[in-house]
């Protein structure tokens, strides 16, 4: 073996005690100390490569010696490699299967979206389809067209935000009626979700804002029957076929005749009201040009977040809106 | 409206339980619940009070012997109407009164007390917490409380609809009760005299300005009135309606009120000097003073009762205080009048004043019950007060009520009801509904009564019809007949699998309020929509952008212990683009927002926070899945951002992402430290380019050949330019090109970096060659050593 050979050898080793003392904690760093000494090009390689350089008689001794370096030097790399690599949790034979599994991330709907999108599926099996309208809307669309004379108490039912003298925010999404048959031809069927805005003072059981569901059919030979049978179906798809459920007598302007529609809560033996429904008042098919002698109909609204917070069992409707991880990671 | 059974059994026979009337009443539209449950009262029997002396120890109790039927028992009582001989309510020790409150035995000022004497707001009655509740001394002592208490204080309170002024009275509802039972519905008591006499013209004159405002005006005066306490039976009817006695006149219109829902009024006669009274609008008046002691001040809306000159009274809404009745008031002039329900409605509320009687008149008062109502109070003041009439009554009756008549065809009450409802039924319901009514072939020819306003038109007649018959009668049916539209039901679908997407990437919904502060919605400098009647100082705008909302639920957030969130919202935001309504914009935007790690620490993996390129992938990624063309990010200058880029896709530029401005989070008022990273998108830009349809390309089977090469760049080249730059050349068979390692070290050179950039080659139809891919590599180191002073690490 040569003498030169004998001197780089102990360069390299030389060089790679000095790296280990400053050993890098950046995993790249390690990993390109890595390939600086036992890479393709590294250190150790290089050395090999002399291998061709030197008398075959001072190969074997040359080779052992090389040999024992790369050892050595695999040796301590890896004691030092692994007080800073501790996250290995798959090490050899070694496992511990009772380690969680891993942390996978995935997304949570909102229950209102996730109300919503349950009610659409019910309809649309039914042949409803879909239509929605704007949150901001004039007075006519909100109240008048719906036969919410200009000065009657039956505007007080719903407290309203105003935007300008006759434009509110609507208070429900029965402006889209208005604005649906404004548009298009007899025969409808369709549902009308969206925010609406009431002028309450939150408390636990009212905000500012809800989401609702209209609905709207205007046929020839429509009968309360009609909008009876499809709510019943609706009442049992959401709360199952058990469900005892009762039509009261109620009033609203755009509908006649008008009613709630009650569920029966076991638990606290009482009558807890989901829903308000009618048949189309006729004002209101006047009021678009439709023949009230022709043309008959029903509509509907339901408050999603009623719906959710009785099926989720929810009391307070303030937790829709306040985004908590710990109430959304429920959904 | 509180309805005391005992009341109502004056007019129809009730059998029912308190529970089953209110069902019966919410099943024909009179929304009931029992008020007071007496069943849940134990323990709380009649007792007599047997002495009742000064106790030793303390001057305001008093110690008291009880009898409660069985025992005499010491009884510690505070009230200072305790008196011996009392028949009172006793709750014997383990009574448990309402608010769970535990009767126990106990000693008071060193002295033993075995029970307690009950004021009525410790048996849930009335607020009355003066003094104890003196019972009758016909009750017998040592029976429970319970019985007494349900007789004469079961109340239902209803929540009326607007359209139903009859509701507003005992007698309104025991129509409907009896209407219902089929029981027969007993009449007003009311015993007229003398009501031709021309006397009381001699003595008071009443002038009404318009007869639209005030279609009737009737009153009546009534002499040597003596103002005192109600009888008893008054006073007890009072309250269990939740009324408190005042003084047996003003009781008296209370009462008449509550009883058959017309508002009277009763002034005292010798505080209108001029016995003219005159009914019309305000002129100059500027104020009046009311009976609650408000001044208040009028305008031309307001109806007033005058004395000629100046007011006495605001019409249908509340008297005035100046012309009230008083304790030495000895004759009184009672006004029972019929206002137009608009003008009482418009006064009220500009005044912001409702009363009892505003809420009726503005309902639809019963112009004929006007007439019933003057001489109830007259006979009513005339027993209890002793007052004697002066002959006669005035009746200006200007706007004579006209009676519609309406047409119900029997072909449109079965379309309606879907079911075939008997003439014989339909002849119970009006007669019940004293609906006068002509049964012609194929119609009745219908007249509805005074008293129900609500009744114009045939619908309003056949939802009678359906009501009393009852929904549950009415058999439920499914029947479309019609054809519709064959195009996607749901025209918002794309949203949903917007939504679905941005679950699957991890963000979670959120949901915020639209109305904020207009600081918050101010803040880009854009104009927002105020309401002109906000709830609260922090809700008077709409929202103008998502990005605020979902940063105040990561503050929320993070102040309850959660900090790694991805949070996004899909929802509107409104512009005030143009003046006026026309000019108001809604526009649906996607927002999203990620703050803390990516990946979170565990046994697996070290803690990895997220950074600007998270929301760059899922961007890319949601192109990807669209089927939408890689997005390009331009960097640009954004108010809010700390660095930001527009994202497009194609041409068009669909919204921004980057990494929020701490000093943004800062002025919004929200605590956040780490690096909160966004995107912001505008939905109706999105949402074209995903609607396209989806073709499915071959898949290529031949192997893929991957190449490394490392090359060392001055730290100012973009990887992205030179990425984009290898793609542009179009070079045979190269799928793909992107970096996978940046490198930084000495061992590189000062300000330089190593960056390794992995190769995709894939030919569509055979396996590619070594060499063909070698060949092409060649031409991409060429290339970028030549465009980007770069330099091939392995030359190093």
């Amino acid at each position: 073996m040569t003498n030169s050979l004998k001197e780089t050898i102990e360069a390299v080793r030389k060089s790679f005690q000095t790296a280990l003392d400053s050993f890098p904690t950046d995993q790249r760093e390690i990993e390109s100390l890595k390939s600086a000494y036992f890479g393709r090009k590294g250190e150790l390689a290089k050395l090999y490569a002399q291998m061709g350089s030197i008398a075959p008689e001072d190969r074997p001794k040359a080779g052992k010696a090389i040999n024992s370096l790369k050892e050595e030097c695999t040796r301590l790399f890896e004691i030092q490699e692994k007080q800073y690599i501790t996250k290995d949790s798959s090490n050899g034979d070694a496992l511990d299967y009772t380690l969680p599994g891993e942390n996978q991330r995935l997304g949570s709907r909102h229950p209102i979206s996730k109300t919503l999108q349950e009610i659409k599926d019910i309809f649309t099996s039914v042949g409803f389809h879909i239509a929605y309208g704007p949150e901001i809307d004039d007075d006519y669309h909100n109240f008048t067209a719906l036969n919410f004379p200009q000065h009657h108490p039956a505007r007080d039912m719903q407290d309203t935000f105003f935007v300008q003298k006759d434009v509110v925010l609507r208070t429900h999404t029965s402006n889209v009626q208005i604005h649906l048959m404004e548009n298009s031809e007899p025969p409808l069927r369709y549902i009308v979700p969206g925010r609406v805005y009431r002028n309450e003072a939150i408390s636990f059981k009212s905000y500012c804002l809800f989401h609702q569901v209209e609905a709207l059919v205007v046929d020839k030979n429509i009968s309360f029957g009609d909008l009876k049978g499809t709510l019943e179906y609706f009442v049992k798809r959401v709360f199952g076929n058990k469900v005892t459920m009762r039509f009261r007598p109620s009033f609203f302007p755009f509908t006649e005749p008008s009613a709630e529609v009650d569920i029966w809560d076991e638990k606290r033996g009482q009558w807890l009201e989901i829903l308000g429904c009618g048949m189309v008042d006729p004002a209101v098919f006047e009021n678009v040009g439709y023949d009230p002698k022709v043309w008959h109909g029903y509509a509907f609204g339901l408050g999603i977040e009623r719906i959710a917070m009785l099926k989720y069992g929810i009391s307070d409707i303030r937790l829709f809106f306040q985004n908590d991880k710990r109430f959304l990671d429920q959904f | 409206m509180r309805i005391s059974i005992e009341w109502l059994k004056e007019f129809v026979d009730v059998k029912e339980s308190p529970g089953s009337l209110a069902d019966m009443l919410s099943m024909l539209g009179f929304e009931s619940e029992v008020v007071h449950d007496f069943s849940l009262l134990s323990k709380i029997v009649i007792g007599k009070v047997v002495t009742a002396k000064k106790h030793p120890n303390a001057d305001r109790l008093k110690l008291c012997t009880v009898n409660d039927g069985t025992d005499t028992l010491n009884v510690v009582c505070g009230a200072p109407n305790v008196d011996a001989g009392q028949t009172i309510a006793f709750a014997q020790v383990g009574a448990v009164l309402p608010g769970d409150f535990v009767i126990s035995k106990a000693k008071i000022r060193g002295e033993e007390s075995r029970g307690m004497i009950c004021s009525e707001r410790e048996l849930g009655i009335s607020d009355e917490h003066d003094g104890i509740m003196v019972l009758p001394n016909t009750l017998k002592v040592g029976r429970p409380i319970q019985p007494h208490l349900d007789k004469m204080y079961s109340s239902l309170e209803l929540d009326l609809t607007p359209n139903r002024p009859d509701g507003f009275s005992h007698y309104g509802i025991a129509r409907e009760v009896a209407l219902k039972t089929k029981r027969k519905l007993k009449n007003i008591p009311v015993k007229i005299s003398n009501a031709k006499s021309k006397d009381i013209h001699k003595i008071a004159k009443v002038t009404i300005e318009d007869a639209a405002d005030c279609p009737r005006y009737m009153g009546a005066v009534l002499h040597n009135v003596t103002v005192g306490p109600s009888p008893e039976w008054m006073v007890e009817r009072l309250k269990a309606a939740g009324q408190r006695s005042i003084n047996n006149l003003v009781d008296i219109s209370n009462y008449v009120l509550l009883e058959m829902g017309h508002p009277t009024h009763i002034f005292d006669y010798d505080k209108i000097p001029s016995n003219n009274i005159s009914v019309r609008r305000v002129k100059n008046d500027k104020t009046i003073t009311t009976l609650d002691e408000e001044k208040r001040k009028l305008s031309k809306q307001q109806l007033l009762i005058t004395d000629g000159k100046k007011p006495i009274a605001l019409a249908g809404i509340m008297g005035g205080l100046e012309s009230a009745v008083q304790d030495n008031t000895t004759t009184v002039f009672v006004e029972s009048a019929y206002f137009d329900p608009v003008t009482i409605r418009k006064g009220s509320k500009e005044l912001g004043l409702l009363t009892e009687a505003s809420r009726r008149f503005e309902r639809g008062a019963d112009i004929h019950a006007a007439e019933t109502a003057l001489w109830r109070v007259i006979n009513l003041v005339q027993e209890i007060a002793g007052g004697e009439l002066v002959p006669g009554i005035i009746d200006e009756y200007p706007g004579k009520f006209k009676s519609k008549n309406i047409s119900m065809r029997r072909s449109e009450l079965d379309l309606f009801a879907g079911c075939k409802i008997t003439d014989k039924e339909v002849k119970m319901i009006l007669d019940g509904l004293n609906i006068k009514h002509e049964k012609k072939k194929d119609f009745w020819k219908c007249t509805p009564p005074s008293f129900r306003p609500d009744l114009e038109r045939e619908a309003d007649l056949i939802e009678e019809i359906i009501r009393v018959y009852g929904y549950d009668n009415i058999p439920s049916a499914m029947n479309y007949s019609s054809s519709y539209l064959l195009e996607h039901p749901d025209p918002e679908q794309s949203l949903e699998d917007l939504r679905n997407l941005f679950y699957a990437f991890g963000y979670q919904e959120c949901q915020s309020n639209t109305l904020q502060s207009k600081h918050w919605t101010t803040i880009h400098g854009k104009k927002s929509i105020a309401m002109m009647n906000p709830l609260t100082e922090h809700m008077t705008h709409m929202r103008t952008d998502l990005l605020p909302g979902l940063l105040e639920a990561l503050d929320f957030n993070i102040k309850n212990g959660s900090s790694d969130l991805y949070l996004f919202e899909l929802g509107n935001i409104f512009l005030q683009e143009k003046k006026g309504f026309a000019g108001m914009k809604e526009i649906p935007m996607v927002c999203g927002i990620m703050h803390g790690n990516r990946v979170s620490l565990s046994a697996h993996d070290q803690a990895k926070p997220v950074t600007v390129f998270s929301v760059m992938g899922h961007i890319d990624r949601l192109c990807n899945v669209l089927g939408v063309n890689a997005p390009t990010y331009d960097p640009l200058e954004m108010k809010g951002y700390q660095k930001a880029f527009t994202v497009c896709m194609g041409k068009e530029e669909i919204g921004v992402l980057g990494t929020v401005d701490p000093d943004f989070i800062q002025n919004l008022g929200l605590e956040i430290d780490n690096p909160v990273h966004c995107f912001n998108l505008e939905v109706n830009k999105l949402v074209p380019l995903m609607q396209h349809e989806q073709k499915f390309s071959p898949i290529n089977v031949y192997p893929v050949m991957e190449r490394d090469v490392d090359f060392v760049f001055p730290e100012e080249v973009e990887t992205g330019k030179v990425s984009q730059k290898i793609l542009q050349q179009n070079y045979p068979n190269l799928n793909d090109v992107f970096p996978i390692d940046i490198f930084r070290h000495k061992s590189v050179g000062e300000n330089q970096k190593s960056v390794t950039f992995h190769f995709r080659f894939q030919h569509p139809d055979k396996t590619l060659e070594d060499k063909e891919v070698s060949s092409v590599i060649n031409k991409i180191k060429r290339l970028v050593l030549s465009e980007f002073d770069a330099k091939l690490r392995s030359s190093n």
